[in-house]
């Protein structure tokens, strides 16, 4: 029962399932999903680390070229759902894929 | 008459200011231009001996006076490098050198690695390493950069702090591990970033986290083995805070129990941070330390309406049980980041025809404090810097009078704030000369334009709310070094500098000031002009604390760190900002020291046996 639960949990929320490197962002370019990220990202305290304008502060600047974990859009949908050993938390818990491909989307948007 | 007085003083010490400067009843409480101009003095205990350090302030009473005079005005331009160490670790370096015979000791920033350094061998060979491999999760729980502020020596034991909340002791002589102990969950937000301090047989920790909703708290653990003997939460029950029947604050309104949970919206003392991060001071008559806390968490006021006791404030604790003596919150309801954390330094002033013990504050939101530490009656705030966010402090009342203008609103930039969270000074300590009677500080000239937000608890992760754009004050210099007269909270000179000057300060029996700057200027400055007797351009801004001391071959030298970083980092696009750098560098007079010059052989001969030296972490 259990495992059909989270069959139809995957089914549901395909975005969830099997993320790699090279996943597209669903919400590529797309602004409300932009909107929906930046809301995210000040409420989920995102901006405390990697500042309001995402330059950086407490966490490395998301606006720059240097990306630590990739900057392929599932590399950082990876990256936000999963964490880092340095201190990054994991937000898969936290929030819903489509939750953390908005916030990917807005990221992506302030990208030099 | 007084002026007379003063004028025929002046015209003594001007015709001959050699005596003045350098006589021993120099250090007494006479006024003179060239004597002690405030009659303030310290005590200096435990008095170690001069060309020693063990202890970051260098005494209890956090002077970060040094009695060394052989570097002085006549050959302080000859100063040059004598050698250099870089430990390989891009952080911020914020900690200044210890040293204890023939022995050096630097700790770096995470991943917090002590070194030993053999002062007796040519070109100062590392005579052991220690790596402490701490949680690597600390690194994205501290707020400002991965630093350390220092380290102590005592009972033959390295004792500090890791960034993942461990404390450490250190064999002196071996390099190996003595003890740790786990004093909180870095996975929750706090972090130690604290310079241990050390009294006796007890080792004081401060918790950090001030931007993580974290439950800060202040404890002393016994040098021996680590174990804690006394544990006070800053917020809470009075009981957990250690505020029982001794504790008597000077103002009323911080009277009354469990104010730590009553002047907070329901249990949001529990995130309200609080964090005693800064520096620790102690006075042997009255066994009490001293220390501040941290903003109180969120950052966003309107989200804790009420006093927020016990943040941003500073507690005087009985040494050996914790019990609270007295408390003054500096900023209550702190709306703008304005930590109470800076060096408390104990001094002795003359006040109304009698002695006053003290202790001198300079406080982020902008004002110096002169405080009573027996009974925290505060004799003297006045702005030390640029600031615009109380009109004054009321002194019959201890409150500040807060200008209308200055509170933020949600979602709404409110323009030229000064200062700005980073304060008029930070952490950088400042030093006291019971020469001059002065206080020497690096301080900071700027502004902010801020917009506040909402803010969720989520542990582990920040909770602020502040969104700023900072900018330089008045002149354009973002910084500024100043003497002032604590007595009558006053100026004495000030130099001005492009960036904040966020380094520490030392002041000698030379009537010589050490500080260093953003842009990479050591100085030497005359304690009683200001002058700039010398400067050298290092490899790094300055950030850290320099010190001086006694080599095995008699010399004196100064030491600083060159790593910009820490809190400074908010700075890091302004024009002039140096990239980050980890070398430690030790000035004599022309750069002698054993093994330089024409002796390459000889420091090749002496040079030590191989160590492990560990690779430089990944910056982050």
């Amino acid at each position: 029962m259990k495992k059909l639960v989270f069959l139809l949990t995957l089914l549901a929320t395909p975005a969830f399932a099997q993320v790699s490197a090279d996943t597209a962002n669903p919400f590529e370019g797309k602004a409300d999903a932009a909107e929906s990220g930046h809301a995210l990202f000040g409420k989920m305290n995102c901006a405390g680390c990697h500042a309001y304008d995402l330059t950086g502060g407490m966490g490395p600047d998301l606006t720059d070229a240097s990306w630590l974990y990739g900057g392929k859009p599932g590399e950082i949908y990876h990256t936000i759902a999963e964490g880092t050993p340095r201190g990054m938390p994991a937000w898969k818990d936290k929030m819903t894929a489509d939750e953390i491909w908005q916030v990917v989307t807005y990221i992506q948007s302030k990208k030099q | 008459m007084r002026k007379s007085l003063l004028a025929i003083i002046l015209l003594c010490g001007a015709a001959f200011p050699a005596l003045s400067a350098n006589t021993p009843a120099d250090k007494g409480t006479g006024k003179s231009a060239t004597g002690n101009v405030t009659g303030a003095t310290a005590n200096l205990a435990p008095n170690d001996p001069a060309g020693q350090l063990t202890r970051q302030a260098r005494d209890y009473a956090n002077t970060r006076y040094s009695p060394l005079s052989q570097i002085n005005k006549a050959n302080v331009a000859r100063l040059r490098i004598a050698w250099t160490f870089s430990d390989g670790q891009m952080y911020g370096h914020e900690g200044a050198p210890l040293v204890v015979g023939d022995t050096m000791y630097v700790v770096t920033p995470y991943p917090n690695i002590a070194y030993a350094l053999d002062l007796s061998k040519a070109g100062a060979p590392i005579k052991w390493v220690f790596q402490p491999n701490p949680d690597p999760r600390a690194i994205g729980e501290a707020c400002c950069d991965k630093v350390l502020r220092g380290w102590a020596y005592a009972d033959g034991k390295l004792i500090y702090n890791l960034l993942d909340d461990h404390t450490v002791a250190v064999d002196a002589q071996t390099g190996k591990e003595v003890w740790r102990v786990l004093l909180d969950d870095v996975s929750k937000g706090p972090t130690l970033t604290q310079a241990a301090f050390v009294v006796g047989d007890k080792v004081y920790i401060g918790s950090s986290g001030g931007e993580l909703g974290t439950n800060g708290w202040f404890q002393a653990l016994d040098v021996k083995d680590g174990h804690t003997i006394w544990k006070a939460f800053t917020n809470g029950p009075d009981d957990g805070a250690l505020i029982g029947p001794e504790f008597k604050p000077f103002y009323p309104w911080m009277n009354g129990k469990d104010l730590g949970i009553s002047t907070w919206p329901g249990e949001m003392w529990k995130q309200g941070a609080s964090a005693p991060w800064g520096w620790v001071s102690y006075d042997p008559d009255l066994n009490e330390v001293y220390y501040g806390t941290s903003n109180p968490g969120p950052r966003t006021p309107s989200q804790r309406p009420g006093l927020n006791l016990w943040s941003s404030a500073v507690f005087a604790r009985d040494a050996d049980t914790g019990q609270a003596k007295w408390a003054y919150q500096f900023t209550p309801h702190d709306e703008w980041d304005y930590d109470g954390v800076n060096e408390n330094v104990l001094l002795d002033i003359p006040w109304k025809g009698a002695r006053r013990k003290v202790m001198v504050h300079f406080n982020r939101n902008g004002f110096a404090y002169t405080i009573d530490r027996a009974t925290g009656e505060v004799l003297v705030a006045e702005p030390f810097g640029l600031q615009n966010w109380a009109e004054k402090i009321d002194l019959t009342t201890g409150m500040p009078i807060v200008n209308d203008a200055a509170h933020p609103i949600v979602e709404k930039k409110v323009e030229n704030i000064c200062p700005p969270d980073i304060g008029v000074k930070n952490w950088n300590p400042s030093a006291f000369s019971p020469r001059t009677g002065l206080l020497y500080a690096g301080v900071f000239n700027s502004c902010m334009d801020l917009t506040n937000h909402i803010v969720q608890y989520i542990p582990g992760s920040p909770y602020d709310g502040m969104e700023m754009v900072r900018h330089a004050g008045p002149g354009g210099n973002w910084g500024e070094f100043i003497a002032w007269d604590p007595v009558q909270g006053k100026r004495v000179w000030s130099v001005k500098e492009n960036l904040y000057v966020w380094s520490g300060a030392v002041v000698t029996g030379s009537d010589l000031v050490f500080y260093g700057t953003m842009d990479g200027w050591f100085r030497a400055v005359d304690a009683r002009s200001g002058k700039v007797l010398w400067s050298q351009k290092l490899g790094s801004g300055i950030t850290a604390a320099p010190m001086t001391f006694i080599g095995p071959d008699k010399r004196q030298y100064v030491a600083v760190y060159a790593g910009v970083g820490g809190g400074a980092g908010v700075l890091r696009r302004e024009k002039g900002f140096m990239p980050g750098g980890n070398t430690l560098y030790v000035f004599s007079v022309d750069g002698a020291g054993p093994g330089n010059g024409a002796t390459q052989l000889v420091s090749h001969a002496e040079a030590a046996a191989p160590v492990s030296v560990p690779p430089a972490a990944a910056h982050n």
